[in-house]
């Protein structure tokens, strides 16, 4: 069984820009996250999804096939977004007619601007995102949400949540395996009645493990106090400065061609 | 020396469930290596439980240092600042998202200064043998390593008494052999440890007192040679005798060797065989016993002395030593047992070299005289790094004779 979450934290612990300032790693995420969202045409986001992606696999030397593994996953739900959006909405000169099973279906070239916005604005922000996720690990964004004075509650809760996020996939690997040498998941109704006791025996696991959790906080004096924050390295000169032109030419670029359209 | 540590009486059920201990009796010295030994649910983890307080007996008292102990959370956390719990399945103990967090969390609920506290988790990391492993999450950690970060959390708390539930019970061989030597040396520093265990070669060659407990109550209580001689005791605790001494009482009942007090180890036993199978006359070249500390020596300094010295036994002790030799690539001839493994070696007229952290140095010296008395051969050991604190003075040996 092959499983995203390891992958992704592994890679967020072991990239090559993983002791890089995280507040410069998160304002050049976010900010593109941002741009793409904000931009009303769609030349910055694909300007945008082109550079981080080359930031993600070539500075921070993530494999490539990784990469496309990451992100085939949220693209198709934006394709079959971008394919309803085309047919649905209108404006503008027809540009493709057709139809299907006496349906007639009409993409005009308004709905073919939105539809082509919509998918390189997902697939820009999902660059941003993944930067983020990929570079960052999840401990330097609890001390970011320290200094940043989040409520410590909120930051325990998403520690432990963290934690238990590894437990649940041990867990649930064991129980899965468990019951594949016992034949299963040999028929649909088996795997059904399977993933019933499976999600069953979690909820239960779970339970103990926080039992157990509690009593060795409880023999190590637990009093409450549980995030620490982390020591950040200072961010370099050069990197801020570089940070700052990229987000500054992103936005430059979203103004200036925000009246172009590639469908008239 | 006074009681660190007593059960008396001591009663518990769960609830709703029969009494999984009735009238437990025990104490522990200062010092002392326990052995917990019974078959799987005999109480062992309850019994362990109780050593800080997360479950409270029914009837009967736990006394820490005479004093009995109380409830509330006050008192409990001075007790739990005492006794530090390793328990059995490190992935439940270690919590926080890297290993600086996790060692770091006890000193943070004590209230300790971040300053202090970063020093104290260097020391307690550096202690068993996981410097630079600050901010790797535990989960990526292998078993060995998260069992050991588990104890630096433990141990950055500074605790007099440890207490470690089946330490070694998901490790590989090589990883058990490791820890073991790991809380021999914290022993040695002085702390007290108890550990629960069914397995009796480890309780037979490691402890000093064997509490043998089945079906909730304390079948004996004594050394381990006591215990593991008495066939009755072995069986009705679901046990075996371990192979040391299975080998050693056949051996004598066919008179092969004399009956003298049960041999711990097989260093003891090929002693007591030489003893009558030794060819008279044959000349004996015994070898030279070196000891490093890998400490206080700098590697490049190692390096030279073992390609001076070709045909040369190495051996290192405790997880430092065997990294230095790992990074040195210095091939290993012995990673456990290693001062019986030397002996045995200089016996046969061969040189070894121990690595070794500096805590271990006095007791080498210590275990090496100890045998060369017991048994009449005589076998050097020498200090590479001849510092003078460390070479055996003899009244440093009558004073670590007692101890032991």
């Amino acid at each position: 069984m092959k499983l995203m979450g390891d992958n992704l934290d592994y890679y967020a612990q072991a990239n090559a820009l993983r002791d890089v300032n995280s507040y410069l790693k998160l304002i050049l995420g976010m900010g593109a996250i941002l741009v793409c969202v904000v931009s009303p045409g769609p030349v910055a986001p694909l300007l945008i999804l082109v550079t981080l992606s080359a930031i993600t696999l070539v500075f921070a030397k993530i494999p490539v096939r990784v990469y496309v593994e990451l992100l085939h996953i949220p693209l198709l739900f934006a394709f079959f977004s971008v394919i309803v959006i085309l047919f649905l909405s209108g404006g503008g000169e027809p540009v493709l007619t057709f139809s299907i099973a006496n349906v007639p279906l009409t993409a005009t070239s308004g709905s073919a601007n939105l539809a082509f916005l919509v998918l390189v604005r997902t697939f820009g922000g999902m660059c941003g995102l993944f930067f983020i996720a990929l570079t960052t690990p999840m401990i330097e964004i609890f001390s970011v949400m320290h200094t940043l004075r989040v409520p410590p509650v909120l930051i325990d809760l998403s520690m432990l949540i963290y934690h238990f996020i590894f437990v649940f996939i041990g867990q649930s690997i064991a129980i899965h395996n468990a019951q594949t040498i016992r034949h299963g998941y040999t028929s649909f109704k088996r795997s059904l009645n399977s993933m019933a006791m499976l999600g069953a025996m979690l909820f239960i696991r779970a339970w103990k493990e926080a039992e157990d959790l509690i009593i060795a906080m409880d023999s190590r004096c637990y009093d409450g106090k549980l995030e620490l924050p982390g020591q950040q390295n200072p961010p370099k000169p050069v990197a801020v400065a570089s940070v700052a032109v990229y987000l500054c030419l992103c936005i430059a670029v979203a103004i200036m061609t925000s009246t172009i359209v590639p469908f008239r | 020396m006074t009681n660190l540590l007593e059960f008396d009486n001591i009663h518990y059920a769960y609830p709703n469930c029969p009494a999984s201990l009735s009238g437990v009796t025990f104490s522990i010295k200062k010092g002392a290596r326990v052995a917990l030994v019974g078959p799987n649910g005999a109480g062992k983890t309850t019994l362990m439980l109780m050593c800080n307080g997360v479950l409270e007996p029914s009837k009967g008292r736990v006394l820490l240092d005479g004093e009995p102990l109380r409830y509330d959370s006050r008192s409990l956390r001075e007790v739990r600042k005492k006794v530090g719990m390793v328990f059995q399945n490190s992935d439940t103990q270690l919590f926080a998202p890297t290993v600086y967090q996790d060692v770091a969390f006890g000193p943070l609920n004590l209230g300790m200064e971040p300053a202090e506290i970063k020093k104290v988790v260097a020391r307690a990391l550096l202690e068993v043998g996981l410097a630079g492993y600050e901010k790797r999450p535990p989960h990526q950690l292998s078993g060995g390593e998260k069992k050991r970060a588990a104890i630096a959390g433990t141990l950055a708390m500074d605790p007099e008494i440890l207490v470690f539930d089946e330490p070694t019970s998901s490790l590989d061989p090589a990883g058990a052999a490791d820890l073991m030597e790991l809380l021999d040396e914290l022993n040695v520093k002085g702390a007290t440890i108890i550990i629960s265990t069914h397995d009796v070669e480890l309780a037979y060659l490691w402890a000093d007192q064997i509490i043998l407990i089945n079906k909730g109550t304390v079948l004996h209580t004594g050394t381990p040679e006591e215990v593991f001689t008495d066939p009755s005791l072995v069986t009705s605790s679901n046990l075996r005798m371990p192979a040391v001494l299975e080998l050693y009482t056949e051996l004598v009942s066919r008179q092969m060797v004399k009956k003298t007090q049960s041999p711990k180890s097989v260093l003891q036993l090929v002693s007591s065989l030489e003893e009558n199978f030794r060819k008279p006359g044959a000349d004996r070249v015994i070898g030279t016993i070196t000891v490093c500390d890998v400490d206080a020596t700098g590697t490049g300094e190692i390096k030279a002395w073992i390609a001076d010295h070709p045909g040369l036994r190495c051996g290192a002790m405790g997880t430092r030593a065997k990294n230095l030799a790992e990074r040195e690539s210095i091939a290993l001839d012995f990673t456990y047992g290693v001062i019986d493994k030397g002996i045995l070696r200089a016996l046969v007229g061969e040189n070894s070299i121990l690595l070794t952290p500096a805590s271990m140095v006095p007791h080498v010296f210590r275990r090496v005289e100890t045998y060369c008395r017991e048994s009449g051969n005589t076998i050097s050991v020498v200090c590479l790094n001849n510092t003078p604190h460390q070479s055996p003075s003899p009244g440093d040996m009558k004073e670590g004779d007692q101890k032991e």
